[in-house]
């Protein structure tokens, strides 16, 4: 009976999670290889303790990773230059679940302008 | 309604703070992980002596250290968890490990203060059977605690 309360408490969380993706801590769940994407913010949700762009490419919803604050701002990047509307192109390794459509950026360019948010890969 | 409350909350200059502080967020994060370690560390052990564990060692002289530990251990645990939920609240309160993680702290520390409330701090009036359940529930419910907080990260925020 209690084991049976455990599962279902357990159960519950696994069905109220949607969309649920490995991400985030390191570079162990990406690609291996960089890609190139270029499209418009549609949202921005910046900040502790990760940054992500929502991305319209040409039609396609991407998820991009960013930095920190610290990292973002190490970058050169100013609060607001990451805003719903901006052109964005993003150079960084995609999730190797290539249906993820979920991007960790290396760097951004804004314009010819480049930001390096991982100086140390290419 | 609630949806006006978690706004509020992440528009907070506390939330703020924390949001863009770079050693803010990682001490926060790092007294939550201290909070858990006491509370788990603690619940582990005297719920294991309640299930016949250590037969030899006095239940009371246990549950004296213990029960203390787990209860600031879960103090610490939940303002440092209020202050990192604050930080990003719209996204965190629709994580469906977040929720079940919340119901399961509902349930032990239900299940602890009724205990305790009953038997006294070192449970000594209680008997074996009543030992027993509260010593599974209590696992149940903190140790699924702590594997649904560590999954909140592993989830795409």
């Amino acid at each position: 009976m209690r084991s049976n309360l455990f599962a279902a408490l357990f159960a519950l969380g696994f069905l109220l999670q949607s969309g649920f993706a490995l991400a985030h801590h390191g570079w162990s769940w990406t690609s291996g290889g960089n890609i190139d994407l270029t499209g418009v913010i549609t949202q921005a949700k910046l900040g502790n303790p990760h940054g992500v762009l929502t991305v319209d490419v040409e039609g396609e919803v991407w998820t991009i990773e960013v930095g920190q604050p610290w990292r973002n701002e190490r970058a050169g990047l100013k609060e607001g230059d990451l805003s719903k509307g901006v052109e964005v192109r993003v150079i960084g390794e995609p999730s190797a679940n290539t249906g993820d459509k979920l991007l960790k950026a290396e760097k951004i360019y804004l314009g010819d302008k480049e930001y390096p948010l991982y100086p140390d890969r290419n | 309604m609630l949806e006006v409350l978690l706004a509020e909350v992440e528009a907070s200059s506390l939330a703020s703070y924390f949001r863009v502080s770079r050693w803010g967020h990682a001490a926060v994060s790092g007294l939550h992980v201290l909070g858990i370690a006491s509370l788990v560390g603690s619940v582990l052990p005297l719920s294991l002596k309640l299930l016949g564990a250590w037969p030899r060692l006095p239940q009371a002289v246990l549950a004296r250290v213990l029960v203390p530990c787990a209860a600031t251990g879960l103090l610490l645990a939940v303002v440092a968890g209020l202050i990192l939920f604050s930080v990003k609240a719209q996204d965190y309160a629709g994580v469906g490990f977040l929720q079940a993680k919340l119901c399961l702290i509902a349930l032990g520390a239900a299940s602890a203060l009724y205990a305790h409330r009953r038997h006294g701090l070192t449970l000594e009036s209680a008997s074996r059977s009543q030992l027993r359940l509260h010593a599974l529930v209590s696992l149940g419910c903190w140790l699924g605690a702590l594997a649904c907080g560590r999954l909140i990260a592993f989830s795409s925020l």
